[in-house]
């Protein structure tokens, strides 16, 4: 009897070091927006904030702040939904068309096309930013976009592709019998059984590309294309640290909202129990 | 085994859909057309730069024009290799990504192992897990960088209230520590991805070999060691894969957490400070495909390894 509540005790400790290790930095950034800078660039840091101001984040949301927070979100949503809306139009039909070996050898071009995740990222962004240049095309949204669609693809294909072939053959042949062709069978049949998982793969393309930081460091220099993942390093140097931390927790809230509403989606496509 | 090969098999669709009649090659063409543009972008963006780049590491390279100024055959590489800074980079990156990879690892194990109990308070845990992973580098970069700061960050303040010491020690300013700031850093950002996969391997094994083995009267230890371990295995082959590949290009938080300060860089970091601050592309790309050799030999360790793990697992 005793043993058995010190199991579940020594099960709950663990369970709240985890939140903790997980937790904490995201706490110490929110903490440091909601405080005045002399209480936290202080060793007597209260960590149980006696008060909360929301000064630092009526600051950074002026326009003309240092760090243009509002222009930079308006485009990270821009650029991230482009990108996923892109992704899913290019990926699921690809996934489609390469399970069930419908393309002969469509198997083998998956993996293919997946060589870009090994491939380390500078040796295409080198050419890639000079013929950019050349074509006008660096400091546009739609670089990025077309840049993050190309990165996301292979992987979205995979996740696309699970979904159709979760799907019993038995049911393709009755649609078959039925009388339907191979355009209908595609979108009749197979793209409803993939929607939820477009849903899941547009959530997911959206994410990585709000949190894309590499590519933009690369491809934008002007500020008015901007995204906040990119806007708060420019800004890191001259600004004090609860107004960069008022300005972090904005550029994060978006994705973090969206993955605390959708997380067990998430996890069960992430780990393949959606299609099963 | 014959294999055509990627090519062969792309000329053979090609050849299919060019001369297709039949009922079968309308279905061929009709899935050509949907692969298409996903060859295109990807081929395009990717596999077409890459080409260009395996020339420039053999050359002299223009960086305004990307003109070839003349083919220096392996002068880039063995530059390279010569310096011995350039050799520290290397030793650091393998360094780097094996430890990062190895406690991600034991640390998600840990976390799906609590995660795949029914408690109170699961669902939150849950979601929590996953946090790191939306949380751009950038704000991870300010997060970390106020923990670890020098005169008053958050790990000072502890060390102080907790009487362990004056608590004004300037961490980052030792470079040895920062580089495992940045390690610290980058595993709990793969967190999240890691433990859903292995959670994923661990919730696929049939509940009637614990049945058994609890019957038999096998202790929660060994049955960890013989059932849950090596079944979770063909899981954590391809995630520990993928995970390497991803901390060998780590990039955002070294660029925030230290500039790249030396001693903190990985061969990514130089390739790109080689690339687009001293715009010099020949042995950037060298530096690059050196990484990708470098990736490929530690994907082939880890795999023979683990393939020797799940034998020696399953035998016993």
């Amino acid at each position: 009897m005793i043993g058995k509540k010190l199991r579940k005790l020594t099960f709950y400790l663990q369970a709240i070091l985890v939140f903790i290790i997980v937790a904490f930095p995201i706490y110490t950034v929110l903490l440091t927006s909601l405080q005045y800078d002399h209480d936290i660039r202080t060793r007597d840091i209260s960590f149980i904030p006696s008060y909360i101001t929301f000064d630092h984040y009526l600051t950074v949301l002026q326009p003309g702040h240092i760090v243009p927070v509002l222009d930079a979100t308006i485009n990270s949503f821009l650029v991230s939904i482009g990108a996923a809306a892109l992704v899913i139009v290019v990926a699921v039909p690809a996934a489609y068309g390469m399970a069930r070996n419908r393309l002969p050898g469509g198997g083998k071009i998956l993996y293919a096309l997946s060589a870009v995740y090994v491939i380390p990222v500078a040796l295409f962004m080198i050419p890639l930013f000079v013929i950019f240049v050349g074509a006008g095309l660096n400091d546009t949204r739609f670089a990025l976009i077309i840049l993050y669609t190309a990165f996301l693809t292979p992987f979205i294909i995979w996740v696309m592709k699970a979904f159709v072939e979760a799907t019993p053959e038995e049911v393709e042949q009755a649609a078959k019998l039925d009388g339907c062709n191979h355009i209908q069978l595609f979108t009749r049949i197979y793209l409803p059984v993939m929607r939820p998982g477009i849903a899941a793969a547009f959530l997911y393309a959206f994410v990585l590309s709000w949190v894309e930081f590499f590519t933009p460091l690369i491809f934008t220099a002007e500020l008015n294309i901007l995204t906040v993942a990119l806007g708060l390093y420019r800004g890191t140097i001259d600004i004090q640290i609860g107004q960069l931390s008022a300005a972090a927790v904005i550029a994060m809230l978006p994705v973090v909202l969206l993955t605390v509403f959708f997380a067990s989606r998430i996890t069960k496509v992430m780990t393949g129990a959606e299609t099963k | 085994m014959t294999s055509p090969g990627v090519v062969g098999r792309l000329w053979a669709n090609l050849k299919m859909v060019i001369a297709g009649s039949t009922l079968r090659s309308k279905e061929i063409r009709f899935a050509f057309f949907l692969v298409l543009p996903a060859l295109l972008i990807v081929g395009g963006m990717y596999i077409y730069p890459s080409i260009l780049t395996i020339i420039f590491s053999f050359s002299d390279v223009d960086f305004a024009t990307l003109s070839i100024r003349e083919l220096v055959g392996f002068e880039n590489y063995r530059r390279l290799l010569a310096e011995p800074s350039f050799r520290a980079v290397i030793w650091r990156s393998l360094y780097f990504a094996f430890v990062i990879v190895f406690v991600t690892i034991s640390l998600a194990f840990w976390i799906a192992l609590l995660l795949n109990q029914k408690f109170a308070g699961r669902g939150i845990i849950r979601t929590t897990i996953l946090l790191p992973w939306a949380i751009p580098p950038v704000v991870a970069g300010v997060l970390w960088g106020q923990i670890f700061h020098a005169e008053a960050g958050f790990l000072n303040a502890i060390i102080y209230q907790l009487n362990l010491g004056s608590g004004n020690y300037a961490w980052m300013a030792d470079t040895t520590i920062a580089l495992h700031v940045i390690m610290m850093a980058e595993i709990w950002r793969f967190l999240p991805f890691v433990t859903l996969f292995v959670l994923a391997g661990i919730q696929n094994i049939p509940n009637s070999l614990y049945d058994a083995a609890n019957m038999d009267g096998a202790s929660k230890w060994n049955q960890f060691r013989r059932i849950t371990f090596p079944l979770t295995m063909p899981v954590l082959l391809p995630v520990t894969v993928v995970q390497l590949t991803w901390a060998m290009k780590s990039f955002d938080t070294i660029f925030v957490l230290t500039g790249g300060a030396e001693g903190t860089r990985i061969l990514n970091y130089l390739v790109y400070m080689e690339a687009f601050r001293y715009f010099s592309l020949g042995p950037a790309s060298a530096a690059a495909y050196i990484l990708l050799l470098l990736k490929i030999a530690a994907v082939l360790i880890f795999v023979l390894l683990q393939r020797r793990f799940i034998k020696g697992g399953i035998a016993k």
